[in-house]
């Protein structure tokens, strides 16, 4: 049993490299603003949206949910690790992580088959553009965030990191739970609410 | 894996449980048909409950100061403000 880690006290700056919470924002921002304007295209669109929404595969949108949502647990974890000094169960949580996300882009990827496959793409119609466009756009995402784990990983199993430093581990994790956060949103907006 | 005893892993666990519970809800509620305006209600306001626990168990923000968990807060509060005077006024 490994001795228990005290929760760290009230501190000013967010976990990990400071840049990488500048860049959250820009990108909170970024999605923020398209899931605003999705939502005022869809008010003067009702039927249309509504119509198409049923088109949606919303089983594999509760699948990829909960992928994402377990991904960042699993990052949580391993973040833990590491302030414990474990090097190598950092890197297996992160690795696992790493698996959930080629799960989201698989399934996602099935989903973009489904309707390639029948021809609806961005010039379909109105709805469409929205959910290819912000699907898309947070798919890039989830392929970055999986990158930055790929190397977080890598190095972690080869003890780059330590109890003591670690700011490379929590500035991956932070990317990973904002990609998280963003699908969060993204799932209800355009799969359920109607 | 090890197992670990960490003073965070047990609400972080019980997080991810709660977040996986609200994500079926919000699943159920579209699959038993409810829809219009109590529907948009609830599963925004989920969503944003989860958007708000993300960042302050997962991003760890809950312990961060008086800047990054206002700014997170403000923005799902924004963000959700617009969603929700977009899907639920009646149009002028």
């Amino acid at each position: 049993m490994t001795n228990p880690i005290p929760e760290t006290t009230n501190t000013k700056s967010p976990p990990g490299d400071l840049a990488i919470w500048v860049f959250i924002l820009a990108e909170l921002s970024v999605f923020g603003a398209l899931f605003v304007v999705y939502a005022f295209a869809r008010r003067y669109n009702v039927e249309l949206f509504d119509h198409y929404q049923l088109t949606l595969d919303r089983t594999a949108g509760l699948i990829n949910t909960v992928t994402l949502i377990t991904s960042s647990y699993f990052v949580v974890r391993a973040v833990a690790a590491i302030k414990r000094g474990n090097s190598p169960t950092c890197s297996r949580w992160l690795s696992a992580a790493i698996l959930l996300g080629v799960l989201f882009l698989v399934v996602k990827g099935m989903e973009y088959q489904h309707h390639f496959s029948q021809g609806i793409g961005l010039s379909t119609n109105l709805f469409y553009t929205f959910y290819i466009a912000l699907t898309f756009f947070h798919f890039m995402h989830v392929i970055m965030g999986m990158v930055i784990l790929t190397v977080v990983a890598i190095k972690a199993h080869r003890g780059g990191y330590s109890a003591e430093e670690h700011t490379g581990v929590e500035t991956g994790a932070s990317y990973w739970h904002m990609v998280d956060l963003v699908w969060l949103i993204l799932f209800p907006l355009i799969y359920v609410m109607h | 894996m090890k197992k670990e005893n960490h003073g965070l892993l047990r609400p972080c666990t019980l997080i991810w449980l709660l977040l996986l519970a609200l994500t079926v809800a919000t699943y159920v509620a579209a699959e038993l048909g409810l829809q219009g305006q109590g529907l948009v209600m609830g599963v925004l306001t989920i969503a944003l409950i989860k958007g708000q626990l993300v960042a302050d168990w997962f991003m760890g923000l809950r312990r961060v100061g008086s800047f990054w968990r206002p700014v997170l807060s403000g923005y799902l509060l924004i963000v959700g403000t617009f969603i929700a005077v977009a899907f639920l006024l009646p149009q002028g």
